[in-house]
């Protein structure tokens, strides 16, 4: 627990807030619903999901911010454009808040982001992601809509260390000759969000955790991740009880909290039930450290609402 | 000629099943899971960079195996499957970027040109990518499983690089933590009163 020396820039998206001092703002939560192979999805092509379900999905997420004061975040994949806009069409109805727009496709990426320009909804999207992945085509349709926020995926695989993850966003490498800060920038991305991209255990998934420390350090923006994503890739837990696992996803979410993480890409929203209290209570904890430090959390931090 | 080390093959962890090591075939199954029978290793690949490496540095740590089947759905995106394909055609650039591949970061970061050439020589790729049924692939195991003569070069093992260590450069500190304590977050340090404590 401790005090950045330089200034933390908080970015506000649709009224959420991302980044500040530890301590100071809740962690911001995001669920991700439609992902590969979620069991409300009958037809991930054409986007047909069980609605009824899918709403309690979103509500639940949404009672939830409410009782810690953790802000939500829909993210939102989409395995096709087609699907996507039905998912969109949903979410207009339910959810007011920002959304992550999300596809392993990049022309489904693409399309993503004309729609919520179209729909007007660009100012509350966040796009996922820039990275090396990123080609030229998909730059210039980011930089043509209106999507002005973005994750920005410092992973580097050719070098996973902390340094490796900070060539990327400053340096660039493979065929980027220019860093992924500076590209998002290029593209009209002014709220940046920065994830190291988590690794599988084994392959220097705690890379992820200095890294946010780290990253904070030096430039001030708003870092989280999707550190889910190292204990679901873990063949031993695979073979434990859905308890065992739960555990290891709530006990990896206080984790990257406690590393500094601004936000959390927290994997199925179906699990919201075992994060929410695991990132409150390590929000508060938080909290409660860097009193002396003269942090103060803000009026809707857990701090204030849970204990 | 040992083939392969016994009780430590497959040398690295993953998300796979050992059958008989003394089969011809490994199977990849990409996305999908699939119940196969008769290959000498078989397991899902999802990422076009970590999850290929592991592959190649398992296989070619057993002579016995010629044959890499490579089927099951695609992983949209990062196309592991296509990636094996254009690692074995084409191999690696400077960078370690493969050749022709079209996954999304499509970089090998901890094997050397020398396994990348070895498992191009040791391998005969099938590509069976989107093929599902584990009938037909099991009959396809079958077919190969014993089919041509163990690579006549002893097994590669691929060695871990050690972590590089870095010598800490220490410039006052960026993260405060109260009582006089700060921290040095380049150097994951935390500096007492001139003092350094490693954490």
């Amino acid at each position: 627990m401790f005090r950045f020396d330089n200034r933390q820039q908080v970015v506000n998206l649709a009224g959420v807030r991302f980044g500040g001092q530890p301590g100071e703002f809740p962690t911001v939560l995001c669920g991700t619903i439609f992902y590969q192979g979620h069991n409300i999805v009958q037809d991930e092509d054409h986007g047909v999901f069980d609605r009824p379900r899918a709403e309690a999905l979103v509500n639940r997420q949404s009672e939830l911010s409410e009782t810690t004061g953790n802000p939500v975040v829909l993210h939102i994949y989409g395995r096709t454009s087609k699907a996507f806009e039905r998912y969109l069409s949903f979410a207009d109805e339910i959810w007011n808040g920002p959304i992550i727009i999300d596809s392993a496709d990049v022309n489904t990426r693409i399309s993503m982001c004309s729609l919520v320009s179209e729909l007007g909804y660009a100012d509350k999207s966040i796009f996922n992601s820039i990275s090396l992945a990123t080609k030229a085509h998909e730059a210039v349709a980011v930089k043509d809509s209106e999507v002005d926020s973005a994750i920005v995926l410092a992973f580097n695989p050719t070098d996973s260390s902390v340094e490796g993850l900070l060539r990327v966003l400053q340096d660039g490498t493979g065929d980027k000759d220019k860093g992924l800060l500076d590209l998002a920038r290029d593209l009209g991305i002014i709220n940046l969000l920065v994830d190291p991209g988590v690794v599988p255990l084994g392959n220097g998934s705690g890379s992820a955790l200095r890294f946010s420390v780290v990253f904070k350090a030096k430039f001030g923006l708003p870092v989280g991740s999707g550190i889910h994503n190292a204990v679901s890739a873990w063949p031993w837990l695979r073979k434990r009880s859905r308890e065992e696992r739960l555990c290891c996803g709530a006990a990896a979410a206080a984790m990257q909290v406690l590393s500094s993480g601004d936000f959390l890409l927290y994997g199925p929203i179906d699990y919201a039930d075992f994060i929410f209290p695991a990132v409150a209570m390590a929000d508060i904890m938080i909290a409660e450290a860097v009193k002396d430090l003269d942090i103060w959390p803000v009026f809707e931090h857990p701090f204030h609402k849970l204990v | 000629m040992k083939m392969y080390e016994e009780g430590n093959w497959p040398p690295f962890r993953g998300d796979y099943l050992v059958g008989s090591p003394k089969s011809r075939i490994a199977v990849v199954t990409l996305a999908s899971n699939l119940h196969i029978e008769g290959a000498a290793i078989s397991g899902s690949c999802k990422t076009e960079n970590l999850g290929v490496e592991k592959i190649v540095a398992n296989i070619i740590s057993n002579s016995n195996i010629r044959f890499l089947l490579i089927c099951g759905a695609e992983s949209k995106g990062h196309l592991p499957g296509d990636s094996i394909l254009a690692l074995h055609r084409n191999g690696i650039d400077e960078n370690g970027r493969i050749i022709g591949s079209h996954g999304a970061i499509p970089f090998i970061q901890n094997l050397s040109a020398e396994v990348i050439n070895r498992f191009r020589d040791q391998f005969q790729v099938l590509d069976r990518i989107g093929l599902e049924d584990e009938k037909q692939i099991n009959l396809l195991v079958k077919k190969y499983s014993a089919c041509g003569e163990p690579y006549p070069i002893e097994p590669f093992q691929v060695v871990r690089r050690p972590i590089k260590r870095m010598d800490p450069i220490i410039e006052g500190g960026d993260l405060l933590l109260g009582a006089g304590v700060i921290m040095n977050t380049s150097a994951w340090m935390v500096l007492t009163r001139g003092e350094i404590v490693p954490i």
